[in-house]
Formats: C-alpha cells, structure tokens, sequence
C-alpha cells in the first residue's frame, strides 16, 4: 500500500507536461473573430449521448456481474462466468472512467472501484474479521475490480486451489466478501447513473458558459486528468518505471487475471479518442466534440489542423501499443524498450491536449500538481 | 559586481551632488582584510583530518522520523512507546543505534540559549505541547481508525487515493507534530542556538579558535562544531553532507525537505544555494577568525530559515483553502494540519533586525486558537484563511501570492 501511495507520490511530482512550444494560432484574422460553437450541443452530446448510455452500460454489467456472484456462491463449482462478468465490466469501466464530474466525482468513483493493485493484506484481514466497512478509505483499496481481480484469480495457483476457499472452513466469509463488494460497485454506479438520470444531466448541459467553473472548462480539465494520471501513467507509466526509475510490473492492472492490461488501456485509449471526436457511445454517429470545437476556432499547429493532428497522434499511440506483447511480456524485457516507446508516443498526447487544445480554447488547468506532503 | 554598481551610483551621485561629501567609497575599498573564500563543498580539514561533524543532529533527525512514523502504526504503537521515542527512554527505536545514544528529541525542544536560557516555563510547555499531542493521537484518532470521521468525529477521511486519520476537528496529529518539530527542534536549535553569538563565542571559544586550540579527543574547535551542528540540523541526514545541496528536499521530512519546496518554487529558486553558502562561507569565516563575516552569513541564514517555515505556513494555508472551497475535505485537513505545524514553527524563527520571533508565540497561539475554535477545520472558512495567510505574509518579504502555489 505504501508502496502504490509512493509511487503516486512520485508520479504526481514529476508529470511530465513535454516542450512543444510550437505556438497554436487560431483563427482571429476574421472581421467577426467571435466564434459561434455552441458549447451547449457539445454538452448535451457529451452528457445525452456518451456519458449517460455509458453508465447505464456500465449499470447494466454490474447488475450482471451481481447475478453470475450469486450464482457462484449458490454453487462454487466454476469460475468461468463470474470471471467473464468481471471482465465485461471491468472493460466496460474503461469506457466511463474518465466521467469524474459531478456525482462521480462527488463518491470518488474511480477511487472506490479501482485502486489497483489490490490491497491483499487489508482483503484477507477483511475476509477473516468478517466485519468491515466498505465506506472506509482504508478499504479502497480492498475492494472493486482490483480486488476481484484477487479472489477470482489471485488467491490460488490453479482454479482449483482458488475455488477451494470458496468451498472450505471459510467459504461463507469468502463468498460474502465477494458479495459485499460486487454490490458496493453496483450500488455506487447506480447512484451515479440516477443522479445523471435526474437532475444532474440539466445542471452540466445549462452550465454551458466558458469560466473555470463552467461545465465544459471543468470537465476538459478531467478529461485531461484522467489522460495523464489515470490512462498514461497509471496503466503504463508507473509500470514502466517512467518516475520511479524502476519497472513495476506488479503495479498493472488486472494483475492476476494477467494479460488483459493492454486490453483494457487499448479500451481506455478508444473511449478517450472516441470522447474527442464526439462519438456517440452506443454508435458511430459524431455530434459537437472537442474536435469540432477545435475546427470551428481553426486551431492550427505548424500548418496542420490540431483536431487532426490530435486524431493522429491517438491512432499512433494505438498502434504502438497494439504492435507490443502483453505488457507483462513487455515488461520483463530489461529495459522495456518497446514499451517504453510506447508510452512516449501516448505521453505525446498530452501537450497536445493540456497546452495546445486549452489555449485554443481559453481553459484554464486547474489540477496543479499538489506537491505531495 | 555590487561594487560596480556602488561605483556606478558613486558616479551618478557626484554628478548630479557633488558638493556634498561621498563616503560611498569607502564601500569600494570596503574589504580591507584578505577575502575569505568558501570551499566548493562543505568540507574543512585540519593536518589533513576532516573537522566537521554534527552526529547528534543526524540521531535527532533521525529519532523524529522514527517517532512521526510510529504515530501512525496502529498495530504497535502506544502511549508509552511514543513517549519513550520522544525522550528516548527504554530503548523505545527499532534501531539499535538510536537507543545506543544518550541524545533524545525531547532535550532539544525549546531549548536554544536565547529563546528559552532563561525561559524554562515556556520550554517546559512546549515540551508539553508535544507530549500531548502524542497521548492524544493514542487516546483520541487509534480507536477511531475504522470510524469515518465527521463534523466533531475523529477517525479516517479519504484524500486523494490516501486515507488520513484526524482527530474530531479534522487535525492530523502525525502532521501537527513533524511539522510543530522544524521550529521547535531544527530551526529553534539552529538560528537561536548554534548560530548565536552566545554559543558560538561563549567562554574561551574565540580565544580558542584563534589559537586552534582543540576540544579534547577531536580534530576541530568549539566554534567550528557549533557552527556545524546548525548545519547538521539542515543537512545531518544528507548521505554527502559536503554536497548537501545536490540532494536537498530529500534528505529527511523536516527542515531539509521544505527547504527543497521551497526552492522548487520558481519564486523562491535559489534560497537553497543562498544557504548552503552562507553556511560554506560562515564555516570558512571561522576558520579564517573573521567573526564579523561569520556573523553576517549567520544573519543571513537566520532570515531565509525563517522565510521557509513562513512561506510553507502560507502555501498550506492557501493549499487548504483551495481544498475547502472545492469541497475537498480529506486534502483541506491534511494541507492544514501540516500549516498548523508550520504556523506552531514560526515562533522559533529569528528576525535578526529584532532578534526575536517573526511572530510571537502570543501570536502563534492567537493564530492556532482561531483554527481550533469549535468544530475546528470543519467550519474554518477560506476568509479566515486568508485573513491569517495575510498576517503571515505581511512580516515577511514576500507575498501571499507568492507562497502560496
């Protein structure tokens, strides 16, 4: 645990924010230089068409994923479904994890269902005083996908070494643990989804003015977050030594599971490219996004449109990711080289979004990097 | 360089005055006496043995972390181990060599010749201060650490992916003390003490060191090692103390580490080198037996000291404030936590122009006590941290603005 608290630690000191100070012109030289983007059709594409059918996707898993746990522990026998119904909403939650606005950010959701890896001791001292409470900090990290990542993979060598916990002295402890916390991640997500259901999707879509409060100026700035903690560093860069010096291929996702953490960052990089261009969640239509938002300023970079030149360097980072091995492969190399130029190209992103697309659009970012203690 | 403009402005003056009588030449011709050169790194040899040496700050700094570090091992910890760490008693650390040694933190706490010589009631307090604080994170934050903390509850509160422990007002005490120790150890012990006249000439010191004559079993003079045990409370923990500044930040949690923040903030670069080099050149002072210079790189050390105990009470004062109007409250009690530690500091600071405190500590406790009136840091509002950063920053030369990102 401390060790996660250090490495964040470390990574929040030494982001990286790379020099390109090619200046981004926009477009001023017109008589009318006010620029007409409705900032308000990209709210309500961003909130009507992407983030709630996301996380009534993600609802939807989650009750899935309840249902195939109570078939498990009603008959312990196999793993097999339960194991799918995490996968499909552990990748799933790659695709809304970026949402951290309003009631997410209100619960901490990301923060409750996937701080990874899992804290195994707090797990096993959870399971044996079978008296916890999950609304606890301290138990953050002892709960969600990470956790279930553990007892679904983690806690034996073979399948059935780990179905054995669920069937000896302890099972009912282990079997209600699982329980417990499939349905703190459900019961979350709901209350995340009803308050977007509610009230909440009219209060994002009418804050459509541009300050530092305004919807659109605060969500750039966790949409950028999530980018460069979250995606780049959290999935590949902490992994990858990039601040620490050191490779930590125990800090992955889905550590147990194994060879699925390329999979769910290549989910999370299409779910982040897919927010860029406007992508409606459950089709191929496009409506207002940053990127037209961008075409209607004519942001341009070195001749090029920026939204392209963002678009491409996303299809680059795509394909540099997706040309390597399973991270674990990757990260056994010394030094993971090819993953490492993987992550540059995914690191290239991050000026293009944090200083070029900000400026372009007058946002101001407002994570400054705390400096820890 | 400063003699160019002196000269500079020598000219301006006769030109534009020249009737009046200018003395600034003798600035020009000023140094009289053969210049005294600071070594690139912190080193002196005599007969070719090195004569520096400041162990007991490095066991003092040490013995803190062991003890801020225990305050939160719920597992291990109590009301007498955390005592006996403080007074280093019963052989109370994990490592042998701290027990092994007859220093304690609780001896030097409020304890410099000038402020607490002969204040033995406020030293006493202060020590109190501390024990306190220790008994109340057992007694008070170990049995909540499965509660959620709320408005006048102690236990855990989320900041960011860390879990903090707080008492019912929303205080850390681990924070409170670690950071209360800068002023009350590190800087009371350095610029009150080792940097004082009272100490480094007290008896037979200037004397001696004129004549090089030794203490007993050593290779250096009084002077030299009083001057190096200020030192040592910045630098004691560095792994090559000579280049101390190479590594500064991270060389422990206390006066070392702010230090480094404080130099990584772009409004302040260079108050890292500033010191270590009036600390090189006050050494190579003594060595020289110019007091007087020795004397001014001692005022030097003292302001910028005291300026970084300032400008991290005013930057978690701010950081606080800007966690608690985002509704933050995790982040908003552990930024102000270690600004109540800072703020606890500032009366140990030295403000060479008054010889005294930046601020008293009637000031300090009229401060503390508006933070930790009711509910505490659950009703604290951001005016109230402002109006406080304000009073801060207005003793000093900097600004709110300047400190507080």
């Amino acid at each position: 645990m401390k060790k996660i608290f250090g490495l964040l630690a470390i990574s929040l000191v030494i982001y990286a924010c790379g020099g390109d100070d090619s200046p981004v012109s926009t477009d001023t030289t017109d008589t009318v230089n006010t620029v007409n983007f409705d900032r308000s059709a990209m709210l309500t594409n961003w909130a009507d068409n992407i983030i709630i059918p996301g996380y009534q996707d993600l609802v939807s898993k989650l009750s899935a994923l309840e249902t195939a746990t109570t078939a498990f522990t009603d008959n312990s026998t196999d793993l097999t479904a339960l194991r799918a119904a995490w996968l499909d909403a552990y990748t799933t939650w790659q695709r809304v994890s970026m949402f951290e606005i309003g009631p997410a950010e209100n619960v901490n959701l990301r923060l409750n269902v996937n701080i990874y890896p899992a804290n195994v001791a707090t797990i096993q001292d959870n399971i044996s005083a079978g008296n916890y409470n999950l609304d606890l900090s301290s138990n953050r990290a002892a709960k969600g996908f990470p956790a279930l990542d553990y007892l679904l993979y983690g806690i034996g060598n073979t399948d059935a070494e780990i179905l054995s916990y669920y069937n000896g002295a302890d099972g009912d402890a282990y079997k209600q643990y699982l329980t417990d916390i499939v349905s703190d991640m459900s019961s979350r997500s709901n209350t995340v989804l009803n308050e977007w259901e509610g009230d909440y999707r009219d209060t994002f879509v009418n804050n459509d003015g541009a300050s530092a409060t305004a919807s659109t100026d605060r969500f750039v700035n966790d949409y950028i977050f999530y980018f460069e903690k979250h995606l780049r560093a959290g999935k590949m860069g902490i992994p990858g030594g990039v601040f620490s010096g050191t490779v930590e291929p125990t800090t992955i996702e889905a550590l147990y599971a194994g060879g699925i953490s390329k999979d769910l960052f290549i989910v999370g990089l299409n779910a982040v490219q897919d927010f860029f261009n406007g992508k409606s969640y459950n089709s191929n239509a496009q409506g207002e996004s940053l990127a037209t938002y961008l075409d209607e300023l004519n942001a341009n970079k070195n001749g090029a449109d920026l939204s392209e030149i963002i678009n491409t360097q996303f299809d680059i980072s795509r394909s540099a990711v997706m040309g390597l091995s399973s991270f674990e492969n990757e990260l056994a190399v010394s030094p993971p080289t090819s993953f490492l130029n993987a992550y540059d190209e995914v690191q290239t992103i991050v000026p293009l979004l944090k200083v070029d697309m900000v400026s372009a659009m007058s946002i101001s970012i407002d994570f400054a990097d705390a400096d820890g203690d | 360089m400063k003699n160019y403009y002196t000269i500079a402005l020598a000219v301006t003056t006769l030109a534009f005055a020249s009737c009046e009588d200018d003395d600034s030449n003798s600035s020009v011709n000023g140094s009289q006496s053969t210049e005294v050169v600071a070594p690139a790194t912190y080193s002196f040899e005599r007969n070719g043995e090195s004569t520096v040496s400041f162990s007991g700050q490095t066991t003092r700094i040490q013995m803190s972390q062991e003890l801020v570090s225990a305050m939160n091992d719920f597992d291990n910890a109590t009301e007498t181990s955390l005592s006996n760490m403080f007074s280093n008693e019963n052989n109370p650390f994990p490592n042998e060599e701290l027990n092994a040694s007859d220093k304690s933190v609780k001896s030097k706490v409020a304890a410099s010749t000038d402020y607490f010589g002969n204040n033995a009631a406020a030293s006493a307090t202060i020590k109190a201060f501390f024990e306190a604080r220790l008994s109340d994170q057992i007694n008070e934050v170990f049995p909540a650490q499965m509660t959620a903390a709320s408005v006048g509850v102690a236990g855990q509160i989320a900041d960011g992916e860390s879990t903090r422990y707080v008492n019912a007002q929303g205080f850390e005490y681990n924070q409170i003390v670690a950071k209360s120790l800068i002023g009350a150890l590190m800087v009371d012990q350095a610029l009150n003490n080792y940097l004082s006249t009272s100490v480094l000439d007290a008896t037979t010191n200037i004397e001696d060191n004129d004549t090089s004559v030794l203490v007993e079993g050593t290779t250096y003079t009084n002077m030299e090692h009083k001057w190096d045990e200020a030192f040592g409370y910045v630098y004691g923990n560095a792994v090559d103390a000579a280049n101390a500044n190479a590594t500064v930040g991270t060389d422990d949690n206390f006066l070392n580490k702010y230090l480094g923040r404080v130099d990584g903030d772009s409004d302040f670069t260079g108050i890292a080198q500033d010191i270590f080099d009036a600390f090189k050149l006050g050494r190579a002072a003594i060595v020289a037996g110019d007091y007087e210079l020795r004397d001014e790189q001692a005022e030097i050390l003292r302001i910028k000291l005291s300026e970084v105990v300032g400008i991290r009470a005013v930057y978690y004062l701010q950081q606080g404030k800007n966690a608690i109007e985002a509704n933050n409250y995790g982040t908003a009690f552990h930024d102000l936590s270690e600004g109540f530690g800072f703020i606890y500091s500032l009366q140990f600071t030295r403000n060479p122009d008054t010889d005294a405190p930046y601020l008293s500590a009637e000031e300090v406790a009229e401060i503390i006590n508006t933070l930790t009136v009711g509910n505490g840091l659950w009703e604290v509002t951001p005016e109230t941290l402002d109006t406080i950063s304000e009073t801060i920053a207005a003793r000093f030369d900097f600004t709110v603005a300047q400190a507080g990102s």
